[in-house]
Formats: structure tokens, sequence, C-alpha cells
């Protein structure tokens, strides 16, 4: 085990991997997840579209298409991939076996962040991650990887807002309170951050290198694998963008202006190049909230 | 190898006095490697009755029985003439059954085709069987069968998950590739579409291209091949894309750019008359004279040696 691991507190680690086993997917997605799968001629762009637009449903669903269960050759990191590879079914199947556990434990599953808000941050971060890489003119192909590591790179705090909700209350309220980042406080006041416990996450489900880099990196992009660096910084722009422009929230509130001078130099960027990015991304927000919500309102109507 | 056909026809069974000279039997195909003794059996369709008498009249007095059954996958015909495979009721029948498993509620090969022998649905329980029988969850791999065999599987494009199947040995090579259908972009290819995504027609366009250049791989140069072969290119643009069957006209190609050195055409759509197949073997099928494949409809009771 990592030396990081290792000098965490050993119960916090095995109570979050005992979590992960049954992390459910977000109820802000869930509805529409169970429509789209119980249709028979459910399109396969709203089948990927679903499963994108929640993170935990997205991780859940590439664990089990790169898990031994079919033990293909390569890593699978992108659902349009396992959709065409693996067949609608398929991913119709591996999506609602997972979205239906969520609908088991919805209820306690976010404690002390609000659900909405994160889901809000998460999907700016892919978003913006993902149009981030089209300045960098990287391949459209390689795009939605951008998009799946920026959606997915908060994933860490969900077991730590479950597993240890008292204690992340107050991590959230020493953030505040020092007007510094949440990492240290969840450092000190739970033992744990959710970089480590990202990991945790991405190491059990079996992610790429690249995901669980951007999982325990997004905070600190200098320390990812020369290979990474570039996406990893593009995922940790992205979450500072949406920090400062306070499209939903993850608990982060006061990003450090310094850090992102670093990680512009990284990229290759100027902030200057990010302000046509607003439209495009609250754009992107608002159209995933109506294709989510349609299920919702449709299932209050009847 | 020693490949004989024992059911040829898609979906459900069809005999009828139309149907007689191609049969009316699903999928099921022995494999004999008569200088090693060894017998596959590939799929347990309607056809594996017929061939479990067979084994009980030519190979039980010989000795016990003992066979690998490949299973391409659990649809109904491809499993449904297992509970009427005789060798299974003897206590000295040896029978491996491999096959893949969707993702559905965490069931095992053994559930999914032991499933169709309960009383509700036939008069005796899996549990009753006699038999050895072992079960074993096939995936996308290479593996040394012993005695010289050696089977290459791969995921194929069906709504289950499906495998084909390449056997070597001795230097032949002999593929089965059914149930399946060309990868192609199931995304929205539409700008206009309110649905449509860049980034997802983009990949797949890409990852279907380089999946049937995957498949091709896996069919180069193979001795014989069985392929889907269920509809015209007209019926299936009709109204069968992503049914998880193949053209003929598009197999037909596919053995030429695979060099492929025989093919046999598989899978006949239930309502083809006898009729009409010979009418096709006209325009699909050729001798091989003139140095491409020799292709021909595959028949109940067909033998080919490699």
């Amino acid at each position: 085990m990592n030396s990081d691991l290792m000098d965490s507190n050993d119960s916090q680690v095995t109570k979050i991997q005992k979590y992960i086993d049954r992390m459910p997917s977000l109820s802000t997605t869930v509805t529409k997840v169970l429509e789209v799968c119980n249709t028979p001629n459910a399109s396969p762009n709203d089948l990927n579209r679903v499963i994108s637009l929640d993170p935990v449903l997205t991780g859940q669903v590439l664990k089990l298409i790169n898990s031994a269960y079919y033990s293909l050759p390569n890593q699978i990191s992108s659902l349009a991939r396992a959709i065409i590879m693996l067949g609608l079914n398929t991913v119709k199947n591996l999506a609602l076996s997972t979205a239906i556990i969520s609908t088991i434990g919805k209820h306690d599953s976010f404690k002390s962040l609000p659900m909405d808000d994160f889901w809000s941050h998460s999907i700016c971060v892919g978003v913006t991650a993902k149009a981030l890489a089209a300045q960098q003119n990287i391949p459209i192909i390689e795009r939605e990887e951008y998009f799946v590591a920026g959606m997915l790179h908060d994933l860490g705090k969900i077991p730590l807002n479950n597993c240890f909700a008292a204690e992340y209350v107050q991590a959230l309220q020493l953030a505040e309170l020092e007007q510094g980042p949440l990492i240290h406080a969840e450092k000190l006041l739970v033992g744990i951050d959710h970089g480590l416990s990202g990991r945790l996450i991405g190491e059990k489900w079996q992610l790429s290198d690249t995901m669980i880099q951007s999982f325990c990196f997004h905070h600190d992009p200098a320390s990812a694998s020369s290979g990474n660096r570039s996406l990893v910084a593009t995922v940790a722009l992205a979450n500072l963008y949406a920090n400062i422009y306070e499209i939903g929230s993850a608990g982060d509130l006061f990003p450090k202006a310094s850090f992102l001078l670093d990680i512009l130099d990284i990229v290759g960027l100027t902030w200057q190049d990010l302000g046509p990015l607003y439209n495009v991304v609250c754009g992107e927000i608002d159209k995933a909230q109506i294709f989510l919500k349609v299920a919702e309102k449709d299932r209050n109507e009847n | 190898m020693r490949i004989k056909f024992w059911g040829v026809r898609g979906s459900i069974p069809c005999p009828g006095p139309q149907t007689v000279k191609y049969g009316g039997n699903t999928a099921c195909i022995e494999l004999r490697f008569d200088d090693i003794d060894r017998l596959i059996i590939i799929d347990a369709g309607s056809g594996i009755r017929e061939l479990g008498n067979y084994m009980m009249a030519n190979d039980l007095p010989k000795g016990s029985i003992e066979t690998d059954l490949y299973l391409s996958h659990t649809h109904w015909d491809h499993i449904m003439g297992f509970p009427f495979f005789v060798p299974l009721y003897l206590p000295t029948t040896k029978i491996r059954v491999h096959g893949p498993v969707t993702h559905e509620v965490d069931d095992t090969l053994e559930t999914i085709v032991g499933g169709q022998m309960t009383y509700r649905y036939f008069p005796v329980r899996h549990v009753e069987l006699a038999a050895n029988i072992a079960y074993d969850h096939l995936k996308e791999d290479r593996f040394d069968l012993g005695d010289g065999i050696t089977l290459t599987t791969k995921y194929l494009n069906h709504p289950i998950l499906c495998l084909g199947y390449r056997f070597e040995y001795k230097g032949k090579v002999f593929c089965t590739s059914y149930d399946t259908e060309p990868y192609t972009n199931i995304f929205c290819t539409d700008p206009s579409d309110p649905s449509y995504d860049e980034g997802m027609d983009v990949e797949g366009e890409v990852v279907a291209k380089e999946q049937n250049q995957v498949m091709e791989q896996f069919l180069e140069g193979a001795d014989f091949v069985v392929y889907d072969a269920q509809y015209t290119q007209a019926e299936y643009e009709d109204s069968k894309v992503g049914w998880g069957h193949s053209s003929m006209e598009y197999v037909v190609e596919t053995a030429k750019r695979c060099r492929i050195k025989k093919m046999a055409l598989f899978h006949h759509e239930p309502l083809r008359t006898d009729k009409q197949m010979d009418d096709l073997a006209k325009d699909y099928c050729c001798s091989g004279e003139d140095g491409g494949p020799e292709i021909f409809f595959a028949r109940e009771g067909m033998e080919i040696i490699l």
C-alpha cells in the first residue's frame, strides 16, 4: 500500500472501502436513468448522456466494464466505446443495476454537502474541462476523457461526507472560517482528504491511472505523472473556474489565486482565454438540467 | 478437423416440407478431432437432439462420453436443445459447458442454461441430470485446450454478450462468427437533431471501424468460417439493423477481404424456404474456383473436413 495511505488512519480507510461498495448514484439523475434504461427503444445518445451526467454511475459502469467479468484486453474509459463494444443492452443493464442501489440509499447519501450543488459543480467541471481540451486542440475523440475526469474529480468527497458526517461538517465550517482550501480542513478534522478517498474509489473500481490521478492531484497537478499532468491540470483549472464563478458547489469556496497562475502555466492558457467559456458552460448545465427534469416532471404529472 | 452441421437455422426450429433440404433445426455444430479422439460441440440449439442420438448409437459403444460444449450465447435458439441431449442422462457422461454470461442479475451460466430444466418448463430438473456437468463462464481470451488445440474467443456484436470461436489445430483454422452484425456508429449523426453530440458521433465512427477491423483480424486467413448471414442486405437495411445478424452481401465481402478459404452462410432466417435458399445461392454462393473463397449455405447433415 502507498505510504500516504499507510499514514492515514487504517480504520478510516477500511470504513471508506466498505462504503464504496454500496455508494449510491445521485438522486438528481436516478429518475432519468430508470426512465431511459426501462425504455425498450432507448436511444444510444440518451443512454450515454444519462450515465455521463452522474459521476457515481459513470464510475460504477466503467468499473463493471473493466472488471474481470468481461476481461477486455484494453482499459475502456469512455461510455460511447463501451456502448458500441458491449452493446446497448449490456450497458443498460449495468446502469440499471447500479441505479437501483441508489433508490435504496439515497436519503442518507449526502449528509453535509447539498447534493444538487455537488452535482452542478461536478458537471460544471466536466463541461469546462472538455471545453478547455478543445481550446488546447486536443482531438475530439480524446475530449470525452476530460469530461469524465472533470465530472468524477470530487468523487472522494462522497464517502467522507457519509462516513464521517459530523467531522465533515466541521471541516466545511473550518474552511469557511479560515477562507482556505477544504482539502486541508479535511485532513485536519477527518484525517483523510478527498484526494486519498478518491484514490481508494479509483483503485477499488479499477479505473484508469489517468482518472485516479485526476482524483488525487486536482489540487496539486504538478505531482501528477508527466503523461497525465496536462489532463489533471486541465481538470484543476476547470475546478477553479467552477469555484471562482460559483457554479454549483462542492464546499471549496476560496480558490487560491497563486495556484491559478501555476495551473494556467501548465495548461498553456491565459485567464482571458477562459472568458468565452461562461455561456457555453452555463448552456450545457441548463441543457443537462432540462434533460434530467423531463423525467421528474413526467412522473409528477402522472 | 471434421465439422458437421446438426442445426443451421436461426431464431426458432421450422420443420416442414419447405425446409427439408437445408433443415429446420436451430444451431448445433459438431467438431471432431478424429486422430486424438476429441469432440467439441458448438451450441445446443434443437439440432443437438439428433447429435445426442447419434452419439448414443456410435460413441457410447466405444466408451463413456466426454465432450466440451461451447455456447455462442444463451439466447433460446442456442440452448433450447440442451434438455433433449440424451447423453446428459447417463452417469458416465462428462460434459463441460462453456459460454458467455450477460450481466443481468448475477446469474451464472449454470442457472441460465439449467434454468430451462425446472418442473414448470420440463419434466426433469437440472439437478436430476445424471451426467457430470461443469460450467465455465467464458470471456474474450486465448486458451490452450490440450492435444495441440488452441481456442481464441472474441466478443461479437449482438444484443447480448455473444462469443465467436477460432479453433486452431495442426495449422488449420476453423471459426464461428454468429450471431453478429457489423459494428456501426449507433450514435446520432445528424447535427440538426437536438440530441446530437459531436464527441459521441466521432467516437462512434472510430470505435465501429476499429471493432470491424478487430473482427476481421479474428477471421483472417481461416480455412473455414461459419458466418451469420440471416438476411439479405435489403432485408437488413429495411428493418433489421440492431438485431444482431449480418447480411449475405456483407459477409461475402468480408470473406474476400479476410482471405477466408471456405465459408458457410449460417443462421438462416426461419421464414426462408428451400426454394428461396436455392435462388439466393445463385447470387451469393460460389465454388472458389476463381481463387476466391468457396461460399455455400450450411445444410443440416453437411460435413466439412479440414
